[in-house]
């Protein structure tokens, strides 16, 4: 699946930021297995970004077409297809639903279109660091732990695109390492394109083309 | 594997406001019964009032006659409706139609042949078919044909049935005189012919021994004296024979009307009113609580509205979520739908044995149609359900 993007400006910007952006503004193609690094300090429209990408949002002028089709013409069907079997997304803040346990949390995201088998949770907790969490609630974990399982649930379903959205903004560089090969290592199976925003570089993500928003 | 809804199910928070939940079950159910028990009841009523009913297509029909007073006595001239007469009664705003009967003019005869020693002088009259409230197919007849079809009044036959005893002869059933032919002979003007007659049809209408009007013109003519056949009773059509207007006009012409025939059909008026009544309030009352559910169901969804969101946000289909989400409440639905079918039953079984005594034309059990509201009434709830909650999640989309 080819993401592009076309003039994509927010509404609520200044037509003055694409002079300086590296994406605002401009034509850009993401082809399949592509890894895309974005850096965006706070307030440059990161999570915009990716609200957009995701089709939670659409103040926006531009396009943004997934295999030439603009994602303001998807129905709210083709928008439900589209999320449970091409695109997948970690959100920076996470949502998550707090009154259910860990692995209800991933396995409502499994059952939606299974990628993986039940087994494969446990697998991925464990080497996340939260295999002890899967049966507490939600509510009771913290926000690292948090993070760790919005991850895995995003790794439940096949996707052509991954979205992060600061994914590791609240774990110690170990544990973003091992996020962070887990997440690269599922989206070579699939052959899926990363596009990871955040607030500076990292080193441990093996980007193909680096972008200034 | 197929789409689960059991881990969605604690996501929705269903127990909020449970009153509101149980007032619309209730009322449902009320208004289900309600609904049942009228449309059951308005069948019973037309099952028990078909026979005996003397109206037609939303029509009275009276005869009048004009009243014979001492100084009219005698002069049948002046008793005897004339053309102006009845063109002068069509022309009311308040009558339908008009039809004479006519009689005969000549001297008939009725036998029953060698079955029942049975004779006696007889009258015929005829009427416009539309003007009848039972008219069989076979009620035609054409000249040189000997088998006359009769419609006979269902008050003689009981007459008759009253007396045949006292007179050596035998009483019978309906069913029998349809099939006893009897010896019609008319005599006149030197002439004498007998035709087999048949009786068709009992009239709970007329008062009076009918037969197809083409005989009756061609008897007149054949055996009778004078050339034009004027009518001593008239056979009105209207919408309310109880009407003032009506009654006024007819006092003021000094027509009497026979209206004992309308009190039965008015009576089956007014119990059909009252069960219609019911009904139309069985249909507010389900709709009153359909909306009562629909509150409950839109505070339900509000009340979930963040989980239904994220649900929507990973991927979950809105058509599907609907379903499942108004699917929760079927069993509940066809449950509250089945007891007032119950109920019903109940009501039906109970009527039918201790009110009605088992009267053959009712029967003990509720009837088709009714199995087929409470279905359609389901299927109703069903749909609403579904529709709005479909209509709730695409907007939180």
């Amino acid at each position: 699946m080819q993401l592009a993007i076309r003039n994509l400006l927010p509404t609520y910007f200044d037509q003055s930021v694409t002079q300086t952006s590296e994406i605002w503004g401009k034509e850009l193609l993401f082809d399949k297995g592509e890894m895309i690094k974005i850096v965006a300090p706070s307030g440059s429209g990161k999570s915009s970004l990716m609200n957009f990408l995701y089709g939670m949002r659409n103040e926006y002028n531009g396009a943004i077409s997934y295999s030439d089709k603009n994602i303001r013409q998807f129905s709210l069907e083709e928008l439900a297809a589209h999320r449970k079997d091409h695109v997948s997304i970690v959100f920076q803040d996470l949502r998550l639903f707090s009154e259910q346990t860990v692995r209800e949390n991933i396995e409502i995201k499994r059952q939606l279109n299974p990628y993986h088998t039940g087994e494969k949770i446990t697998e991925m907790a464990n080497r996340l660091g939260i295999g002890s969490k899967l049966s507490s609630r939600c509510s009771t974990c913290s926000y690292g732990e948090q993070q760790r399982i919005a991850i895995i649930r995003s790794l439940m379903q096949p996707f052509d695109i991954l979205l992060l959205d600061e994914p590791f903004s609240h774990l110690d560089e170990k544990n973003s390492q091992k996020a962070m090969e887990l997440m690269l290592e599922e989206a070579n199976k699939r052959k899926a394109t990363i596009i990871f925003a955040d607030l500076e570089r990292i080193d441990y993500f093996p980007f193909t083309r680096l972008y200034h928003l | 594997m197929a789409l689960s809804f059991k881990p969605i199910r604690p996501l929705l928070q269903t127990g909020a406001n449970a009153w509101s939940r149980w007032f619309s079950y209730i009322g449902l159910g009320i208004g289900v019964l309600l609904l049942l028990c009228s449309i059951q009841m308005y069948i019973n009523i037309q099952q028990l009032l078909t026979e005996g009913s003397i109206r037609k297509n939303g029509f009275d029909f009276v005869s009048i006659t004009k009243t014979v007073t001492n100084e009219t006595m005698g002069k049948p001239d002046k008793n005897l409706f004339k053309q102006a007469d009845i063109d002068e009664i069509r022309s009311q705003p308040f009558i339908d139609g008009v039809a004479p009967l006519l009689p005969n003019q000549f001297r008939v005869q009725l036998s029953a042949g060698d079955i029942i020693p049975f004779r006696t002088d007889l009258f015929l009259e005829t009427l416009e078919n539309d003007f009848i409230d039972t008219i069989p197919p076979s009620f035609t007849w054409q000249p040189g044909q000997e088998t006359l079809p009769i419609i006979i009044s269902s008050d003689f036959f009981e007459i008759y049935n009253v007396f045949a005893p006292g007179q050596g002869l035998p009483q019978v059933s309906k069913e029998t005189a349809t099939g006893i032919p009897v010896l019609v002979t008319c005599e006149g003007n030197g002439q004498r012919q007998a035709f087999v007659g048949k009786i068709v049809a009992f009239s709970d209408r007329i008062n009076s021994v009918l037969v197809p009007k083409p005989f009756l013109d061609w008897a007149n003519l054949t055996f009778g004296q004078q050339k034009e056949v004027e009518a001593s009773r008239l056979f009105i059509k209207t919408k309310d024979a109880n009407s003032p207007e009506l009654l006024k006009f007819l006092d003021k012409k000094n027509y009497k009307i026979n209206k004992d025939k309308t009190i039965l059909g008015r009576n089956k008026i007014i119990i059909d009113s009252i069960f219609s009544g019911l009904g139309v309030f069985g249909i507010l009352v389900v709709i009153l609580a359909l909306m009562l559910f629909s509150f409950y169901l839109q505070l339900v969804i509000a009340r979930s509205k963040d989980n239904l969101r994220l649900l929507l946000t990973l991927g979950y289909s809105p058509a599907w979520l609907s379903k499942n989400v108004s699917k929760k409440f079927i069993p509940v639905y066809i449950l509250i739908v089945l007891f007032a079918l119950a109920l019903t039953q109940l009501m039906q079984w109970a009527f039918h044995h201790f009110a009605m005594y088992n009267r053959p034309e009712l029967s003990s059990f509720v009837h088709w149609i009714v199995g087929i509201i409470a279905l359609f009434l389901i299927a109703l709830s069903l749909f609403t359900n579904y529709r709005l909650v479909k209509n709730l999640l695409y907007k939180l989309n």
